[in-house]
């Protein structure tokens, strides 16, 4: 295989380093706070790209081509981060430290929400981290999704008073209010291992070894 | 061991080591904002200012300075910067143009569906799937089964429409 | 042990891998199908899917950001 028309782009990857250590400097003049922020941020974007992973792919493939591999690690995700969650709300209480959860209220637009956001994210080919990271990889398409998203989320921001109106909305639960923290752990933890074994035996029934 | 390095510049790494070090980030992150990771709320602020700047939009009273102290603005900026390093670390960086219509209709009205559907819902699969579930709120289960059917009903109109 | 090869450049995920498992079905045994994208995540998924698969899979970054991949059908 001809590999001539592979170059290293070691230059402009050291004049970008220098880039990012300029922006971090000057950022942490202003706020340690959210210098730590943006490189929390560089990391996802990171970390995301060079390990592929995409959520759409995860909720999408098992549908399209039977595949679970993205499925179950988006599980792990969710299993890592339903306890540390916990643990941070929990260690926050206890100090007396203010902290919010995405406990978000209830309605039919939640549901009309999600459906869309799922409808949209295949069509789009990735969701609203997957946009982000596949415009830092230099896809036209995603920059075309990009202009879409921003467009769509001052309509969506715009209704939502309107959906309210209409449908009405409950406050979110937060299930340890309701089950206590122990037993909503053992209940998410079990349903996501559920899922994980669904996920692992779907594909090998899609692949015939089942 | 050559070989290790290469994989960690190049990638692709492995989908559960990402997942370990995506949920340890995730917690940092609501460590130190005291609020969890969410993508579209800082978009949407953003877009309010330019639509606000540009005369298309009644002023809703962001103001740039304002936007520049959101926690939301430097973890999207960083995302983008990051996934761009990412790319330029492992020299894989280039400009990949859209190569039939269709995929530019999809990705605009993918776009449009997606950032309504995410401000209606209060999140996106980040702020209200993953860390709507991750909070140990019931909505973010329903969310997760509403992008689910919603994903089901995109696979459809891809393969009838994108193939 | 023929050589086949579909276009799949510019196609969005899992477009490409589902028109290579479509072709792979018209396939002989011990044939390849040779594929070239520029998409990181397309690569990778069709990697992992042929090594689920058991099928042999060849990867090789041939440019700046573009990956050329030989599959060879093993088995029915």
């Amino acid at each position: 295989m001809n590999n001539s028309s592979l170059h290293s782009q070691r230059n402009l990857n050291i004049g970008f380093i220098l880039f990012l250590t300029l922006l971090i400097t000057l950022l942490s003049q202003i706020s340690i706070r959210l210098t730590l922020l943006m490189a929390l941020g560089i990391s996802f974007g990171f970390v995301l790209q060079k390990s592929r992973f995409c959520l759409v792919s995860a909720l999408r493939d098992p549908i399209l081509i039977g595949m679970t591999q993205l499925t179950r690690a988006f599980l792990l995700l969710l299993g890592i981060s339903i306890l540390g969650f916990a643990l941070v709300f929990w260690g926050a209480s206890q100090r007396n430290i203010p902290l919010s959860l995405n406990v978000f209220p209830l309605g039919v637009h939640t549901v009309v929400g999600g459906l869309l956001f799922g409808i949209g994210m295949v069509l789009a080919g990735g969701c609203s981290t997957g946009i982000l990271v596949r415009i830092g990889e230099g896809f036209a398409m995603q920059f075309v999704a990009f202009f879409g998203l921003v467009i769509g989320s001052v309509l969506g921001e715009r209704s939502l008073k309107n959906w309210r109106n209409v449908f009405g909305e409950w406050p979110g639960v937060f299930l340890p209010d309701i089950l206590g923290w122990i037993p909503t752990l053992l209940l998410e933890l079990s349903v996501l291992s559920v899922l994980w074994q669904l996920a692992r035996w779907w594909q090998k029934k899609q692949l015939g070894e089942w | 061991m050559k070989k290790t390095l290469q994989t960690i510049i190049h990638g692709p790494w492995a989908y559960w080591i990402g997942a370990i070090i995506l949920g340890l980030l995730n917690i940092l992150v609501l460590i130190v904002r005291r609020q969890p990771w969410g993508v579209t709320l800082n978009i949407e602020i953003w877009a309010e200012w330019v639509g606000t700047n540009l005369g298309i939009l009644n002023d809703r009273g962001f103001t740039f300075k304002e936007l520049m102290t959101f926690s939301g603005t430097y973890l999207n900026l960083g995302l983008l910067l990051g996934a761009f390093w990412a790319t330029l670390v492992a020299s894989q960086v280039r400009f990949r143009p859209i190569r039939d219509k269709k995929f530019f209709f999809s990705a605009l009205i993918g776009g449009l569906f997606m950032g309504y559907g995410a401000r209606i819902a209060y999140g996106c699969n980040v702020g209200a799937l993953l860390n709507g579930i991750a909070s140990s709120s019931l909505t973010g289960w329903i969310f997760a089964m509403a992008v689910f059917s919603g994903t089901w009903l995109g696979s459809k109109l891809l393969l009838k429409y994108l193939m | 042990m023929a050589n086949f090869a579909i276009d799949i450049w510019g196609e969005m995920c899992p477009i490409p891998l589902i028109k290579a498992k479509k072709k792979l079905l018209s396939m002989q045994c011990g044939d390849i199908l040779v594929l070239e994208t520029e998409h990181s995540c397309t690569s990778r998924g069709i990697v992992v899917w042929a090594k689920a698969n058991r099928y042999i899979i060849k990867e090789e970054e041939v440019a700046n950001g573009i990956w050329h991949l030989e599959l060879t059908k093993t088995h029915d």
